[in-house]
C-alpha cells in the first residue's frame, strides 16, 4: 500500500476527533484513515485532548441507581450479532463496505457518461451527496467547475488532474470555484468515494451530454 | 484520579533511559488494567471500580454539552448508553494503542454523536459513530512508548495553554461546537479560530509533521 500523499487539514480532523465533524466528511476522513498511518496516529494524539478534557472534568454526582440500572440492563443485553465481512467486503474501508457491500438494498453501478460509473450510497444525511465513482482506465471526466465543496478520496487505482496524480487513500478537497478535468490512469480502473456538496456547473459546451453530474440527489 | 494518576509518575524515581523503555512497554495505570480484566474476564467487580470512576466524569462530559437538540436530562441516559458499551465494547480495547480513559472519551463521544443523531433524524441511519473507528487489523501498531510520552505531553503542556487555546478546546471538545460555530460565538473569523487550535496543537506537539500542511491556512 502506498502512502497516501494528500491529506484531510488538521482541522478537519480536530472536528473529527471532537466528534463535530458531519456525516459525510466523517466517512471521508474514515476512509483516508484506514489508507493513512500518519492521519491515524494524529487523530490518536488529538484523541488525548479530549481524554484529558475528561478526566479533569468536575465529578458530578450520578443518581444513586445508576449503577444498578446499568448492571440490569447489561443482564437483558442480547447477544452481540457481528457483521461478517468476506473479502470481497473488505476491498473497501470499512465505512464505506458498511454503506456499499453490507447495505439493506446495495447500491447499484450507474452510467454516467462514457467513462464514469456511479454507486450513490444511503448515508441517512442530506448536505451532500455521497457516491462512488468509477473510472475507466485512461477515462476522461467532463471537465466541471464546482458550486460548492467536494471531498474526494481514492479507494482503489488513481487518477489524474490537471496539478497532480491521485492514489490509494489520497484526500482531495475541492473548493467552490475550482476547475478540474479528472481523468482516470492509464493502468486501470479507479475508484474514488466522494461527497458532494451542491450541484456542480459544466464548463464544458456539450455540458448537457453531461447532465447527471449536475444532479444532486441526497439520499 | 488524575491526581493520583500525575502523582504515580512523579513519585517513581528517574528511571535510566534504558529503563524507561522497559517500563513504558506496560501500561499500568489503574484504569486500563481494570479495562483489560473487564474485558478479558468479564469482571463485575471491576467494572464496578471504572464506573466509580468514570460515571461522574462522563455525567459531567455530558452535562458540558452545548449541542443543538443536547439538555442536562439527557446526561445520565449518556452515561448508562457509554458504561453498557465499555462492557460490550471492552474485549476489542488494546492498551497498546491508548489509555482507558482515552478509549473511554472516544466511546462517550460516540455515544454522544448516535444520540444526537437519533433525536434529530428521522431518516434511516445506517452507520454508528464506532464504525468510523475500525481499523484493519494488520494496522502497524504505534508504539506504546511513543503514545505514551505523547500523553504526559498532552497532559502537561495541555494546563500551559494560554486561555484563549484552551477556551477553544473547550469549546470544540465539551460544547461540541464546529470550528465554524465557535468563531461565531466568540465573535473572531473563522481563520481566528483555526489559527488559535492550531497554535495550540503545535504545542501539545499533536501535529508532528507541520511540513506537509503548510498550504493550509
Ligand atoms: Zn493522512
Amino acid at each position: 500500500m502506498s502512502i497516501p500523499k494528500h491529506h484531510p487539514d488538521p482541522a478537519m480532523l480536530v472536528e473529527f476527533s471532537a466528534g463535530t465533524l458531519g456525516t459525510a466528511q466523517s466517512i471521508c476522513v474514515a476512509a483516508h484513515l484506514h489508507f493513512c498511518e500518519h492521519c491515524r496516529n494524529e487523530v490518536l494524539r488529538l484523541d488525548q485532548i479530549g481524554s484529558q478534557l475528561l478526566s479533569q472534568s468536575e465529578p458530578e454526582t450520578v443518581d444513586s441507581n445508576l449503577f444498578d440500572s446499568v448492571m440490569s440492563k447489561i443482564d437483558e443485553l442480547p447477544e452481540e450479532q457481528e457483521i461478517k465481512f468476506d473479502k470481497e467486503d473488505l476491498r473497501f474501508p470499512l465505512p464505506v463496505a458498511k454503506l456499499f457491500n453490507k447495505a439493506e438494498v446495495v447500491p447499484e453501478w450507474k452510467k454516467m457518461s462514457s467513462s464514469v460509473d456511479v454507486a450513490q450510497l444511503v448515508t441517512g444525511q442530506s448536505d451532500y451527496e455521497v457516491a462512488l465513482h468509477k473510472i475507466c482506465a485512461g477515462g476522461k471526466t467532463p471537465k466541471h467547475s464546482h458550486s460548492g465543496k467536494e471531498y474526494t478520496v481514492v479507494l482503489e487505482g488513481s487518477f489524474s488532474d490537471e496539478s497532480s496524480v491521485y492514489s490509494e487513500g489520497d484526500f482531495i478537497l475541492r473548493k467552490e470555484g475550482d476547475e478540474h478535468q479528472p481523468m482516470g490512469a492509464q493502468n486501470g480502473e479507479c475508484i474514488c468515494l466522494s461527497a458532494l456538496e451542491a450541484p456542480i456547473k459544466l464548463s464544458s459546451p456539450f455540458g448537457f451530454l453531461m447532465k447527471p453530474w449536475l444532479r444532486l440527489n441526497p439520499m | 484520579m488524575l491526581g493520583t494518576k500525575i502523582a504515580n509518575f512523579e513519585n517513581k524515581p528517574k528511571p535510566s533511559a534504558k529503563m524507561g523503555v522497559l517500563n513504558s512497554e506496560k501500561r499500568s495505570d489503574q484504569w486500563s488494567l481494570l479495562l483489560v480484566d473487564v474485558g478479558l474476564n468479564r469482571s463485575r467487580k471491576s467494572f464496578a471500580q471504572l464506573f466509580a470512576h468514570f460515571a461522574p466524569l462522563l455525567k459531567s462530559f455530558a452535562q458540558a454539552s452545548r449541542h443543538e437538540g443536547w439538555f442536562p436530562g439527557l446526561s445520565e441516559d449518556l452515561v448508562q448508553e457509554v458504561m453498557i458499551k465499555v462492557w460490550q465494547k471492552a474485549a476489542g480495547y488494546n492498551p497498546e494503542k491508548a489509555s482507558a480513559t482515552t478509549w473511554i472519551y472516544t466511546v462517550a463521544r460516540n455515544c454522544r454523536i448516535d444520540m444526537l443523531r437519533r433525536k434529530s433524524n428521522t431518516q434511516h441511519l445506517p452507520l454508528e459513530n464506532e464504525d468510523f473507528w475500525h481499523e484493519p487489523d494488520e494496522e502497524t501498531p504505534v508504539t506504546l512508548l511513543r503514545q505514551k510520552r505523547s500523553e504526559d505531553k498532552v497532559q502537561a503542556s495541555l494546563a500551559q495553554l494560554p486561555p484563549e487555546q484552551d477556551e477553544i478546546l473547550r469549546k470544540v471538545y465539551l460544547e461540541g461546537k464546529s470550528h465554524a460555530e465557535a468563531s461565531e460565538e466568540l465573535g473572531l473569523p473563522l481563520g481566528t479560530v483555526k489559527s488559535r487550535v492550531r497554535l495550540a496543537l503545535q504545542k501539545m506537539q499533536i501535529l508532528v509533521a507541520p511540513e506537509f500542511r503548510d498550504e493550509l491556512l
